[in-house]
């Protein structure tokens, strides 16, 4: 090989420079086609901002927009939460939106006039094109083969994991917080290595910003102690790590806490107190061995142990103490959950009702990282040889986002990075291992790049690879690999993440596409037909999709801060209407949105979500509302004729099925999803009236009536109105009510 | 200004006709046109009182009382149908929609035919409840004309009714006696929209003629419990007025001399009170008008964009006017609360987070303003100013206005320095400060020269 012309170029000291440019070239392609591969939703769809909480954050970002920063961060919104309203500036990530908001301004400045919406919809792609950058800094960190780093970085383009929540439009907390993620650690690693106030400040600085962006900072937030605190139990305290933990922790809190969201959580919340103890223990070791250069060895063993139980048990005495007067917050669910896939079920149906809580299926993994899954183990493996400081941080990390990846979808996000970085290790080694020209260990061979190629005969016969068959073997293994990688991300990137899932695709029988867009076209109904100020009340879920595109205020929403509010909803749809007409009067509420899949087979409609509405109002109002009740006496959840009255007469069930028989010929009518025939007798609504329904009935929309003019119940009033003569009241057992003024 | 004349012109006329706060189009439904004679002063006195009276019969074709899905009448005056109801365009179901699109109904009954089904099932609507048979009559033994109904004892003689609560006004009452011959007595049930206008005696009871029985067994109710006129007022404040005798309304009536048992001849007061009875019911009395409502903080120099602002903040103070004006048979008058009886001001956010009595702090010509001054509550959220006032034979007043009450914002907090309690907090912190930046000056100038060598090796 060394024979080839081209390595004239890749050689000495003009080689340097072309690798460079190379290098630069690769990243800049690794970039482009991050982004390209973002775009699938654009161009089969359009340039629409996805899913629920996009919608908010948008939202949010063209109020930030309009409004300017200050009045953005006290922006109290009372088009959501309706009547309690949210303290939107100070409980939200800000990141996101002042990132945009920059970028807009910035543009704007620069005489390029862009819409905010296409801002927002490009952001996740763009900012892939950095992450791929970053991770190429941090796995250069890990290995000295120059193919790693690029290798990861390609990785990391294209790998679905991430791609799932960065396509264009999926403009979420996520789109730039995995970039800050990897930057951040990548500027950690860099502070560690160096020992460097200057990698530690900047560190602190991308922290926080990550703090600003995504909740999700509390993975950094312990991670990194908890990579201190393995450094120290293995005996490698250094000047160069409490330089920079300590410059990390105290810039990175000082930062975390201007956010008003997170305020002062980092010294009293317990998910952020291993950073705090690991900064004592840190100034407790540095102490220790200050105080081992003064006194000699016997005696200091002695000091050491008395201080340790001494320090132990008032650090732990404090814990309890500050714990139990709640000066520390105690654990919020959502921790626990992390650690008990059960407890949400049992404590927390809010949490649990969400499917990104849900545990991981075993597919999925391989679904969203094809064959790196399994070159990951083999690059922790790798880590395990050399064992420095960085590598004990991709264990840690492997190790930890492996788990929590395990529990909760979402955090397969979390761990993308570190398996692209392992995987891009065990790669690069073997592509070194096979196709350079000199075998040699690569940890050898690091020190001394040139010198070794002279001593390529005298080792081959140990390490064995001249072969090359088992050259071109290994290798031509490795790139169908890498194409089948590159052919499964496009695929699971065109069919699985890129529907916006406010449009829905199907396919006709013929095979053209059909697009359902009926929840724009409901949601365009209610801008368009309804006072700016009625309230609309829906399932959380559509919360921030009514905020952001029907421009209503809504009851509850998908920040799901306000568990009892929730559960007011939640009763009012599970319960008889009698019993839900005060609350929706009480609520203000004038329209209400339920979803229904039954015509057309959508299978996410609120008759299966159902349940969960029906567990949060038990939650709150354990003798009001049964789970039991909506279970046939054979444990089954029905909805034909064989459904339980108190599911029949549900609101939900109601507004679901109100002249839904209508559509089929007499006794005919089919749920598709549920695969259930219904009753020929349709449900009778009284309190409510239809007032919309979407072309495929995806949605529909009840209008709230008013009391009745003439002081009647709604059903006598309804009867009336159907020609219906009232019974005489007829002669009741007892005493004849009297009247009096 | 070839208009003016004509303005004048139609500014006369709407003086002459606005006698009734909404509209003067009503009509008469008579089913036998000879009968219009026995209630000549009837109408007199309601054209007089600047009504334009159309006579229908329930038989006529073109009767409707919606054109062009618009209401055709303001008012509707219904005599007892001599035949099995009103027919086809006064149904039952087109009463409700008249009255529900602000149409007042006077609905007068005999006890001397028996009332159609219809009409039992249109008041069983409105929870006002006829005796089963339909055909009973008020019989009063002791509070009887012993001029005209020596024998039957069914021309009862009341007092004028005074006020149904305490705390409301009264609108039927004054001096005299009033005959109500053969009335149909009715009940009424529990709807909140419902009052009685006149009840009968205590020593009351209905009773069919018809029945051969001497003795009455199973009573359909008794004494005050038997209302012989009743009102009720829909949300909209439509007005329905049942009348459960229309020969009181009769010019023999308005001017007959009657004596109680053991009483003196008296001239009877049926004109007056059929008077208050069309009137109230065709909305000359009763009718309150809500005009300006403000809000605004509570400071000095108000310009106008100041009122109504769609947001405060909490702890904010502030104050809500609101301007109301009453119609008394010829105009509109300052609205004066009863006796015992409060306005109130509630500011809600699910609950009512302050409930107050607004008090009158001005008045114009024809209107009182109303107001308070409060702090809003330390919750933010979207709270409603709301006054609700509902009182019998008042039309009800709802308001609600909407307003957003937000937190601090950021820069409204007092300054550190201006918190007195955090003054130690401050001292330490810029101690610590002086204190690092001394021991700086001190490490930097005050290094012993010989170790600086070794020490700069190890620091780094």
């Amino acid at each position: 090989m060394a024979e080839s012309p081209v390595d004239v170029l890749l050689k000495g000291s003009s080689g340097r420079s072309a690798r460079g440019l190379l290098r630069i070239i690769i990243l800049v392609t690794i970039a482009a086609a991050a982004v390209s591969s973002r775009l699938f939703s654009v161009i089969r769809f359009e340039s629409i901002i996805h899913e629920f909480d996009p919608w908010f954050n948008f939202r949010a970002t063209k109020y930030l927009v309009q409004n300017g920063f200050y009045d953005f961060w006290d922006w109290f919104d009372d088009r959501t939460w309706h009547p309690l309203g949210r303290v939107t500036g100070g409980t939200l990530y800000p990141g996101l939106m002042v990132t945009s908001g920059v970028i807009y301004h910035v543009l704007r400045f620069l005489t390029l006039p862009v819409d905010i919406r296409n801002i927002c919809v490009l952001l996740a792609p763009g900012f892939s094109g950095l992450t791929a950058f970053a991770m190429y800094l941090l796995t250069n960190e890990m290995s000295s083969s120059p193919s790693a780093g690029l290798l990861a970085a390609a990785f990391m383009g294209i790998t679905p994991g991430y791609i799932s929540r960065s396509v264009a439009g999926s403009y979420d907390n996520e789109a730039i917080a995995i970039f800050l993620l990897v930057f951040t650690f990548f500027l950690w690693i860099k502070a560690v290595k160096n020992g460097s106030i200057m990698w530690g400040a900047l560190a602190a600085l991308f922290y926080g910003y990550m703090v600003s962006a995504w909740g999700g900072y509390v993975f950094i937030t312990n991670l990194i102690p908890l990579h201190v605190f393995v450094l120290l139990c293995m005996g490698r305290y250094s000047s160069r790590l409490y330089i920079s933990y300590t410059t990390w922790y105290a810039l990175g809190t000082l930062a975390s806490m201007q956010i008003p969201f997170v305020g002062f959580l980092p010294i009293r919340n317990s998910d952020h107190m291993s950073a705090l103890g690991v900064f004592g223990l840190l100034q407790l070791v540095a102490f220790a061995e200050f105080v081992r250069s003064f006194i000699p060895g016997k005696q200091f063993q002695r000091l050491l142990t008395a201080s340790i139980i001494l320090t132990t048990g008032l650090a732990f005495a404090g814990l309890v103490v500050l714990s139990m007067s709640g000066v520390i917050a105690p654990w919020s669910g959502r921790f626990y959950s992390l650690w008990d896939t059960g407890y949400a079920k049992i404590h927390i149906p809010i949490i649990a009702s969400v499917s990104e809580h849900q545990p991981t299926a075993w597919p999925s993994f391989f679904f969203d990282l094809n064959f790196l899954i399994w070159l990951f183990p083999a690059g922790v493996y790798i880590c395990f040889r050399d064992l420095k400081d960085e590598h004990v941080f991709v264990i840690i990390y492997a190790v930890l986002a492996s788990y929590f990846a395990g529990v909760m979808v979402r955090l397969m996000l979390t761990l993308t990075p570190i398996v692209c970085v392992a995987a891009a290790l065990v790669l690069s080694y073997i592509l070194d291992t096979y196709l350079k020209t000199s075998p040699g260990p690569v940890t050898r061979g690091r020190s001394n790049d040139e010198s070794s190629e002279g001593l390529r005969s005298a080792r081959s016969p140990e390490v064995g690879i001249t072969s090359y068959f088992s050259k071109a073997v290994t290798t031509s293994a490795a790139i169908v690999y890498l194409l089948l990688f590159v052919a499964h991300c496009t695929w699971v990137t065109s069919n699985a993440y890129s529907s916006p899932s406010v449009v829905l695709a199907s396919r006709m029988p013929d095979g053209s596409q059909f697009i359902i867009d009926d929840y724009r076209e409901a949601y365009y109904w209610l801008r368009q037909n309804t006072p700016a100020n009625s309230k609309i009340m829906s399932w959380w879920d559509y919360g921030y999709q009514i905020g952001g595109m029907a421009d209503r205020p809504t009851l509850v929403d998908n920040n799901t801060w306000n568990n009892t509010h929730i559960a007011t909803v939640g009763k009012a749809m599970s319960s008889r209407e009698e019993v839900s007409y005060p609350i929706l009067r009480q609520h203000d509420v004038d329209y209400v949105l339920v979803v229904f899949g039954g015509l057309l087979g959508y299978s996410g409609d609120d008759i299966n979500k159902f349940l969960w509405m029906v567990r949060i109002a038990e939650g709150i109002w354990p003798d009001q509302v049964k789970e039991r009740d909506f279970f046939t006496p054979r444990g089954e959840y029905r909805v034909d004729d064989q459904a339980t009255p108190t599911m029949r007469n549900s609101l939900m069930y109601k507004m679901s099925y109100h002249n839904f028989n209508k559509l089929f010929p007499m006794g005919q009518a089919t749920d598709r999803v549920r695969g259930a025939k219904l009753p020929a007798e349709g449900p009778q609504l009284s309190t409510l009236e239809e007032a919309f329904t979407s072309e495929n009935w995806i949605i529909r929309i009840y209008k709230v009536k008013d009391l009745d003019n003439l002081g009647r119940d709604h059903s006598n009033a309804v009867a009336f109105d159907r020609g219906n003569k009232r019974k005489k009241a007829s002669k009741k057992k007892g005493p004849r009510v009297l009247r009096s003024e | 200004m070839r208009w003016f004349p004509s303005l004048l012109l139609f500014g006369f006329l709407a003086a002459v006709n606005a006698l009734s706060s909404s509209g003067n189009r009503l009509l008469v439904v008579l089913e036998d046109a000879a009968e219009k004679g026995l209630y000549s002063t009837l109408w007199g006195d309601l054209e007089s009182r600047g009504y334009n009276l159309i006579f229908e019969s329930p038989k006529s074709e073109q009767l409707s009382l919606f054109e062009l899905g618009e209401r055709a009448y303001d008012h509707v005056l219904l005599l007892p149908p001599k035949s099995k109801g009103f027919g086809p365009s006064l149904s039952p179901k087109n009463l409700v929609d008249f009255l529900n699109s602000d149409g007042n109904v006077l609905l007068a009954l005999s006890g001397k035919s028996t009332t159609p089904s219809a009409i039992s099932s249109l008041l069983l609507e409105f929870d006002l409840h006829l005796s089963t048979d339909r055909s009973s009559i008020a019989v009063d033994h002791f509070n009887y004309d012993t001029l005209s109904a020596s024998e039957k004892h069914d021309i009862l003689l009341l007092e004028r009714p005074g006020k149904v609560r305490p705390d409301t006004k009264a609108f039927f009452s004054g001096e005299g006696v009033i005959a109500v011959p053969s009335a149909s007595p009715h009940t009424l049930g529990d709807n909140s929209l419902l009052a009685p206008i006149l009840r009968a005696p205590t020593t009351a009871y209905s009773y069919n003629p018809k029945e051969d029985a001497g003795a009455v067994e199973d009573v359909f109710a008794t004494g005050s419990q038997l209302a012989l006129a009743s009102a009720m007022q829909a949300r909209n404040s439509a007005r329905f007025t049942l009348l459960g005798s229309v020969e009181s309304l009769q010019d023999k009536w308005f001017s007959a001399t009657v004596q109680a048992p053991g009483g003196k001849e008296v001239e009877t007061a049926n004109r007056e009170f059929a008077k208050q009875l069309t009137g109230w019911t065709f909305k000359e009395t009763g009718v309150l008008k809500v005009g300006k409502i403000e809000h605004h903080l509570a400071k000095g120099d108000l310009t106008p964009e100041d009122l109504n602002p769609s947001i405060y903040r909490i702890k904010n103070e502030t104050v809500f006017s609101i301007e109301i004006s009453e119609y008394n048979y010829d105009g509109y008058v300052p609205f004066e609360i009863p006796a015992n009886d409060n306005l109130q001001l509630e500011f809600t956010m699910l609950s009512p987070f302050h409930r107050l009595n607004l008090a009158p702090t001005a008045k114009t010509p024809n209107s009182t303003i109303f107001s308070t001054q409060f702090t809003v509550p330390d919750q933010h959220g979207i709270f409603s100013f709301r006054v609700n006032y509902k009182r019998p034979f008042l039309t009800s007043i709802e308001e609600k206005h909407e307003v957003t009450v937000r937190h601090y914002a950021h820069n409204e907090y007092p300054r550190s320095w201006k918190i007195t309690g955090g003054w130690v907090w401050i001292a330490g912190l810029w101690s610590v400060i002086a204190g690092f930046l001394a021991f700086v000056v001190v490490w930097l100038y005050s290094e012993p020269a010989t170790a600086a060598k070794a020490k700069s090796k190890k620091t780094q």
